[in-house]
C-alpha cells in the first residue's frame, strides 16, 4: 500500500538550497504544480490580482492567466461547489478559503459532496481538490480569523486532512496534496507564515500522510501539529534547562493519523502530551489520546494529557495569549505527568 | 423569449396569502388559481386538448415519427415510475420519488440534450435519466438501499442524484465553467450543461450562488427548474413572491416560463436555451410550470395539505393524454401503435420488477470500499477488525 | 407445496396508523396477479386502492369491509404456490417496518445476542478431584476469565498499567498486595518483592490462626465447583482392573523405534482408552446446554488432563485427542505437562474440553469421587497401579492392578451408558488387544 510517488519531472534540477518563508514555500509549490500540469487551477477570493490577502498566490495570475487563477465571487459554497464541477470536468482545483472562520458556508458542499462523491459513485468520480485554509490564532485578529476547525473535517470520512508546520513541509506537502487524487483539506498555520527555513530540493520529501520525530528524547513525548509545533520545540528547549529531555513529534497528517512513531515513542517514554490550539472537547487531541491508551496501555506511566485551547469561542485579541497553549503550559503538563 | 421589460410586476395584495394558517375561501381560490394557471407569459405549443398552437418566440418543427417517439418516451417513463411506486408499497423499495405528471418537462428537456452535453439532476429526474441512457434498473438500487446510485455518471453524462437540495447547481456551474475554459463554447458545436432543481430549491443559497457564478463566468448552463407547485407540503408561494422565472432578471440573464406539461414547448424552449449556451450566451433559466401529481415521496400523504380539486384540475392537463389525442386526431398513430407502446411499457415494468427483487444484498465489506481514491491504513485496519469480528458469528455474515 | 403469504396493511401516507377496509375486489379462491388492485381502503382523508404484491390464489380475507385495521396487521392470505401438495401453514409474519418519508423505517431489534462460533457460554473448564488426599486441592480457573480480584472496599487495586502487566506476567495477585505508593498505589517494587517465595501474606502474628480472604482465583474456582456439584447430579462408579497386559505392551513399545524419544506413561494408555470408548458411548462426551435446552453431542474429543503445577492444579486440554495416535497422545501429554509445570499454560489451552481424566495414581492414590468440570458430563479418575493379589485361572497371583472411577452427570448419561463406558475403558486397559475390535 505504498503512497504514489511524486512527479518531480519539472522540478528545477540544480536549484541551490534557499532560505524561504512559509508563504514563499507555498507560492513556489503552487507555481511548480501549475507548470507541471495545465489542469491545475487556483481559485478563491482575491487570489488573482491581489495575490491573496497573505500573498500566497502572488504573481500566479500574471504568469498563468485569469482562467487558471480565478478571482471568484464572494461565495465559499460556490468556491467548493464549482470546484467539484470543475474536477468532474477534469481539472485539479486548489481552492483557497481566505480565513478558517469562513469555511463554514462551504461546509455543506465539503461534507455532502466533496467527501462523498467518490464513495457514492463507487470510485468512478475522483475529486483531486485541495482546499487551502490558513488556520489558528496568535495574530491579534478580530473574530472569526483565528479558528481551528480541523476536527470537523478529520471527523468526516472521505476527506484527508493535513497541517504543515514549517516552510519545507509547506512546500512539499502542498505539492503532494495537489498530486493526490483524494480531496485534501490543507491547513496552514497563519501565525507561522513569515517564519523561515532552508529548502533544499535535493532532499527528497517523506510521504504526505506521515508524521515525523523532530527531536528525540526520553522524559516524555509531545505530539502536536501546525502552529503548536514551534511552541512545543520551544518548550523542549526551555525544558532542557530543567533537566527534561522531551521527544517532539510533528503529526503532519490529521486524517489519516500516522501514529506508529508516537506509539514507538510512548513505549520508550511512557508519557504523552498532546498539544493543539483547538478546543479539547471532542477534538483530534482526544482521538489521539484514545488510540494511544489503547495501543500503549501497558506502557503508560501516566494518563495521556492534552494541552489545548479552552472550550470557549476564540477570545478577543487581548486575551488570546491566555487562550493559546504556550511553552509554560506545555511544560506544566510535563511536570504533571511526571508527578503521576 | 420573454424579456425583462415585459415581465409583470408583483401585485402587493395587502392581505395574507393562501398559505396563512387560516386562509379565507377567497385566498384559497386565489391560491388555487395561481397554481393552476401559468400566467400570460407561459410558452405553450400544444394545448391540454391536443391542439397545436403558435408562439411568437418559440416554434418547433416536429415530424409524426418524432412525436410518436416522445409519446413512447413519456408512456414508458410513467409506467416505470408507477411500477417503482408499487414496488415500494410492497416493501421492495425503502422509498420511491415519483415523477408522475412531470413526464413532459423531463422528456422535453432530456431530448433537447446532445451527447456531449452534461446533465446534473436533483433526485426526481428519472425521465431525464431515461433520455441519457440510464435504465430504471440502474436507479432503483439507491431506493432499495443497496447503493447510492449505480450508473456511470461520467460515461452517461448524468450526474448522480443529489439529495441535498440545491448543491448540484453549484457543481453544474463549475462543470459549465470548465466547458468554457476548455474552449468548447462559442459556436454550433459548443457544449452545454443543464441542471435540474425544483421550486423549493430556489430558496437555497447554493442555487443563488450558482446564478451568480454562472452569470459572471458566462457559463453555458441552463437552469431547468421544474416548478411542480409543491415542496413536500409547502406551496410555491412560500418560496417566492414573484414567479420563479422572473428571478433570473435579478442576476442578469433570461428567464422563461414554459408549460411543463407540454412536451413540445419544453423541447423547443430547452433546445433554444441550450443553443444560447452553446453559443456563449448563457446562462438561461427555464421554469417548467407543471404539477406533482403524486406525493413528495411514497411516504408522504399529500391529502394532508392539498385539496383534491387542485389535483382534478391538473388531471385535465395531463401531458401524455394531450399527445395521444393529437396523434389520434391527426392520424399519426393508430390502435396498434398505442397497444404496442403499452405492451412495451408493461414489459419494461416486468423487467424492472425482476431486476429489483433480485438485487443482491451488498456484502458488509462493501461499506469500506471506495471511501478514498488512495488507500488509508487506518481505514483498512478498521475493515480488517470488523471482518474478523463478523467471522466470530455462527452462520457467517449478517 | 402451498406457500402462504400474508400481506400486512401498509402505511400509504405519512404516519398512517390505521385504515378502514372499504371494498374487497377479490374473494377466496380468486386467482390474483401482481399489482392487481385487491382492496380499497380509507385513510384519514382519501380512499386508496392497494395493489397486490403477490401472484397466486386468495386463501383468506382477514378483515371485513367496515373494519378498521392497524398498519402492519395482515389483511389477506395468498397462496403463492397453490399447485403444490399440502403442508403445514407457514403463518409467521415478521414485525413490520413502517416506511417513513425517506426510507424503510425503523427495524425492530430483539435484545438477543447473535450465536457465535464454537464458544459455549458456560464458565470455562476446571476439573477437580475430591479432597481425598491433602496435596490435591481445588483448581484455580485460568486468569483471563477470572474477574479482577475485588478488594475489601469493592474497588480495583490501584496500580499503573506497566505495574499491572508486570504483576500479570509474574502471576502475582494485585489484590493480595498492600501498596506502598501514595494513596495505597501498588508500585513496581511491591510487585517485585512479592515474587520472593515467602508465603505468609499478612503480618506474622502469634501461633493460632491465619485468615486469608476468599477472593479472586480461589473464590471463582469455589463457585465453579459449587455450580458443578450442585447442578449436575453426580454418580460415581468404580472398576478395578488388572492392567498387566497393558503394562507389558507398554514395556514392549517403549523400546520400539516408533516410541523413541517420547515418554510413554500409563496415563497415555488411559487417555487412548477413553477416546476409543467414547465412540461407543458418545453421551459421556456431550454437554447439557441449559440455556438452549439442548444436549450437545460432539464429534471431537478435547481431553482435559489434570496437571499439578507450582501454581496449583490446572486442566489443559489435548485438542482432538481422538484423532491422535498413541505416540501423538504421548507427545501431547508430555508437552502439556512440561508447559503446565512451567506455569505457561495459556487460557486458550484451558477452554472447551469435552471430557477429563485426572491421574490420582501419580500421588499414590487408589481412587476417589471426582467432580465433573462445568460444561462436561464425565470425568475419569485413574488410580495408582499396584501389585495386588488377583485371580488368574483359578490361582491367586500378584498382578498389576488399578482402580478406575467414573463420575458422570445423570442428566446426560444414564447408569447403563456410564457403566458401559467404564467397562469399555476398563476392558481396553485390561487388554489393549481389544482395541482392534473398535
Amino acid at each position: 500500500m505504498a503512497a504514489p510517488t511524486m512527479d518531480r519531472s519539472t522540478d528545477t534540477p540544480s536549484a541551490k538550497p534557499q532560505t524561504i518563508t512559509m508563504i514563499k514555500g507555498l507560492n513556489q509549490a503552487l507555481r511548480t504544480e501549475m507548470e507541471r500540469d495545465p489542469k491545475v487551477i487556483v481559485m478563491g477570493e482575491d487570489v488573482g490580482k491581489l495575490g491573496g490577502v497573505f500573498r500566497v498566490t502572488d504573481g500566479l495570475q500574471k504568469d498563468f492567466g485569469e482562467q487558471r487563477v480565478l478571482d471568484t465571487p464572494l461565495s465559499e459554497s460556490g468556491i467548493i461547489g464549482t470546484a467539484i464541477g470543475l474536477a468532474i470536468r477534469g481539472y485539479r482545483p486548489i481552492c483557497e478559503i481566505q480565513f478558517d472562520g469562513f469555511i463554514f458556508p462551504g461546509f455543506d458542499q465539503i461534507v455532502s459532496q466533496l467527501a462523498k462523491l467518490h464513495y457514492r459513485t463507487q470510485g468512478r468520480i475522483k475529486l483531486p481538490i485541495v482546499v487551502r485554509v490558513p488556520f489558528g490564532g496568535g495574530i491579534g485578529a478580530v473574530e472569526h480569523h483565528s479558528e481551528s476547525p480541523e476536527s470537523y473535517f478529520a471527523h468526516t470520512a472521505g476527506l484527508k486532512v493535513v497541517a504543515c508546520s514549517n516552510p519545507v513541509d509547506a512546500y512539499w506537502m502542498l505539492r503532494q496534496a495537489i498530486e493526490c487524487d483524494d480531496p485534501v483539506l490543507f491547513f496552514e498555520p497563519k501565525r507561522r507564515y513569515h517564519e523561515k527555513a532552508e529548502l533544499d530540493l535535493a532532499v527528497a520529501p517523506q510521504p504526505l500522510f506521515s508524521s515525523r520525530v523532530l527531536r528525540k528524547g526520553s522524559t516524555a513525548t509531545i505530539a502536536t501539529y501546525g502552529p503548536m509545533v514551534r511552541t512545543s520545540m520551544d518548550a523542549a528547549t526551555a525544558g532542557a534547562e530543567d533537566g527534561l529531555d522531551l521527544e517532539v513529534i510533528d503529526l503532519r497528517s490529521l486524517s489519516p493519523l500516522d501514529l506508529g512513531p508516537v506509539y514507538e515513542s510512548v513505549r520508550r517514554t511512557g508519557r504523552l502530551i498532546v498539544v493543539s490550539e483547538a478546543p479539547s472537547e471532542s477534538s483530534i487531541a482526544g482521538e489521539i489520546a484514545a488510540k494511544v491508551q489503547q495501543e500503549c496501555f501497558y506502557s503508560l506511566e501516566a494518563p495521556v494529557l492534552r494541552v489545548t485551547g479552552f472550550d470557549t469561542p476564540y477570545p478577543p485579541a487581548k486575551l488570546e495569549e491566555n487562550f493559546l497553549p504556550d511553552l509554560d503550559r506545555v511544560l506544566a503538563a510535563v511536570d504533571r505527568s511526571l508527578a503521576w | 423569449m420573454s424579456s425583462p421589460e415585459r415581465w409583470s410586476q408583483p401585485q402587493p395584495s395587502g392581505a395574507p396569502a393562501a398559505t396563512a394558517a387560516s386562509p379565507t375561501a377567497e385566498q384559497v381560490i386565489a391560491g388555487l388559481r395561481a397554481t393552476s394557471e401559468g400566467g400570460p407569459e407561459l410558452v405553450q405549443l400544444l394545448t391540454p386538448e391536443g391542439e397545436r398552437v403558435e408562439h411568437p418566440d418559440f416554434h418547433i418543427d416536429i415530424t409524426p415519427d418524432e412525436l410518436r417517439d416522445l409519446y413512447r418516451d413519456m408512456v414508458l417513463v410513467r409506467r416505470a415510475d408507477r411500477e417503482a411506486n408499487a414496488l415500494q408499497r410492497q416493501g421492495q423499495l425503502g422509498l420511491w420519488v415519483p415523477l408522475l405528471g412531470q413526464e413532459a418537462a423531463q422528456i422535453g428537456a432530456g431530448r433537447a440534450l446532445r451527447p456531449t452535453d452534461m446533465a446534473f439532476p436533483s433526485y426526481r429526474e428519472h425521465g431525464v435519466a431515461w433520455c441519457r441512457g440510464v435504465h430504471p434498473n440502474e436507479i432503483v438500487g439507491m431506493f432499495r438501499g443497496v447503493d447510492h446510485g449505480a450508473w456511470d455518471s461520467v460515461a452517461k453524462r448524468f450526474h448522480p442524484y443529489t439529495i441535498v437540495i440545491g448543491n448540484q447547481c453549484l457543481n453544474a456551474a463549475g462543470y459549465a465553467m470548465g466547458q468554457r475554459f476548455d474552449g468548447k463554447v462559442g459556436d454550433d458545436n459548443g457544449e452545454a450543461t443543464m441542471v435540474f432543481f425544483g421550486d423549493g430549491a430556489t430558496s437555497q443559497g447554493d442555487v443563488h450562488e450558482a446564478f451568480v457564478w454562472a452569470s459572471v463566468y458566462d457559463a453555458p448552463l441552463v437552469f431547468f427548474c421544474q416548478n411542480n407547485q409543491w415542496a413536500i407540503s409547502e406551496p410555491t408561494e412560500r418560496q417566492s413572491r414573484l414567479p420563479l422565472y422572473q428571478r433570473a432578471r435579478g442576476y442578469g440573464f433570461p428567464g422563461i416560463r414554459v408549460d411543463g406539461n407540454d412536451v413540445l414547448a419544453s423541447l423547443a424552449v430547452t433546445r433554444w436555451a441550450l443553443d444560447e449556451c452553446r453559443h456563449g450566451n448563457g446562462p438561461v433559466l427555464i421554469e417548467a410550470f407543471t404539477y406533482r401529481m403524486d406525493s413528495h415521496t411514497t411516504s408522504d400523504d399529500a391529502t394532508r395539505y392539498r385539496l383534491s380539486t387542485e389535483l382534478e384540475e391538473w388531471k385535465l392537463k395531463d401531458p401524455i393524454e394531450r399527445v395521444k389525442v393529437h396523434l389520434s386526431r391527426n392520424g399519426f398513430a393508430d390502435h396498434d401503435f398505442f397497444d404496442g407502446v403499452q405492451a412495451e411499457a408493461d414489459e419494461l415494468a416486468a423487467v424492472l420488477r425482476e431486476h429489483c427483487v433480485n438485487l443482491p444484498e451488498p456484502p458488509p465489506g462493501r461499506m469500506f470500499d471506495n471511501v478514498y481514491a488512495e488507500p488509508s491504513a487506518t481505514l483498512e485496519a478498521q475493515r480488517d477488525e470488523y471482518e474478523t469480528y463478523l467471522a466470530g458469528f455462527a452462520g457467517g455474515e449478517h | 407445496m402451498p406457500q402462504f403469504k400474508h400481506f400486512p396493511l401498509p402505511d400509504v401516507g405519512e404516519g398512517l396508523v390505521e385504515a378502514e377496509i372499504l371494498t374487497w375486489h377479490v374473494k377466496p379462491g380468486d386467482t390474483v396477479t401482481v399489482n392487481q388492485i385487491i382492496v380499497e381502503i380509507e385513510t384519514a382523508k382519501a380512499a386508496v386502492e392497494l395493489p397486490c404484491p403477490f401472484a397466486g390464489v386468495v386463501t383468506e380475507l382477514l378483515a371485513e369491509p367496515g373494519k378498521t385495521v392497524d398498519v402492519g396487521t395482515p389483511i389477506i392470505v395468498i397462496d403463492v404456490d397453490p399447485t403444490g401438495e399440502a403442508a403445514p401453514v407457514n403463518g409467521s409474519v415478521e414485525p413490520e417496518r413502517v416506511p417513513n418519508l425517506v426510507g424503510y423505517g425503523v427495524k425492530a431489534v430483539t435484545a438477543k445476542r447473535r450465536a457465535r462460533v464454537g464458544a459455549p457460554a458456560a464458565v470455562p473448564a476446571s476439573a477437580a478431584v475430591s479432597a481425598a488426599v491433602a496435596p490435591v486441592t481445588v483448581v484455580p480457573t485460568p486468569p483471563v476469565i477470572a474477574p479482577e480480584p475485588v478488594a475489601a472496599g469493592g474497588y480495583v487495586p490501584l496500580a499503573k498499567p506497566p505495574v499491572r502487566k508486570l504483576a500479570k506476567d509474574l502471576g502475582i495477585d494485585l489484590a493480595a498486595l498492600a501498596g506502598s505508593g501514595p494513596g495505597g498505589v501498588i508500585t513496581r517494587e511491591d510487585v517485585e518483592q512479592a515474587v520472593a517465595p515467602a508465603a505468609a501474606p499478612a503480618a506474622v502474628a502469634s501461633r493460632g490462626e491465619r485468615r486469608v480472604p476468599i477472593k479472586g482465583v480461589r473464590k471463582a474456582t469455589a463457585q465453579a465447583m459449587v455450580d458443578s456439584a450442585f447442578k449436575a447430579p453426580h454418580v460415581t462408579e468404580f472398576l478395578t482392573i488388572d492392567v498387566t497386559p497393558m503394562m507389558e505392551l507398554r514395556a514392549k513399545l517403549k523400546d520400539s523405534a516408533e516410541f523413541r524419544g517420547v515418554k510413554l506413561t500409563p496415563l497415555v494408555f488411559a487417555a487412548k482408552a477413553m477416546c476409543l470408548a467414547v465412540r461407543r458411548t458418545p453421551d459421556v462426551n456431550a454437554t447439557w446446554d441449559e440455556a438452549a435446552n439442548e444436549i450437545v453431542y460432539k464429534d471431537y474429543v478435547h481431553l482435559g488432563v489434570a496437571a499439578a503445577t507450582p501454581r496449583g492444579l490446572v486442566v489443559p486440554k489435548v485438542r482432538d485427542a481422538d484423532q491422535l495416535s498413541l505416540r501423538g497422545l504421548a507427545e501431547a501429554l508430555e508437552q502439556l505437562t512440561v508447559t503446565a509445570r512451567d506455569g505457561k499454560t495459556t487460557p486458550a489451552d484451558m477452554m472447551n474440553g469435552t471430557i477429563t481424566i485426572t491421574n490420582v495414581g501419580v500421588f499414590g492414590v487408589d481412587t476417589g469421587t471426582p467432580i465433573i468440570n462445568p460444561g462436561e458430563s464425565a470425568i475419569l479418575a485413574f488410580g495408582a497401579i499396584r501389585d495386588l493379589p488377583w485371580v488368574v485361572d483359578g490361582q491367586v497371583v500378584p498382578r498389576k492392578v488399578c482402580q478406575l472411577a467414573l463420575s458422570f452427570d445423570h442428566r446426560v448419561v444414564d447408569g447403563q451408558q456410564g457403566s458401559q463406558y467404564l467397562a469399555d475403558v476398563g476392558a481396553l486397559l485390561a487388554d489393549p488387544a481389544v482395541a482392534i475390535t473398535y
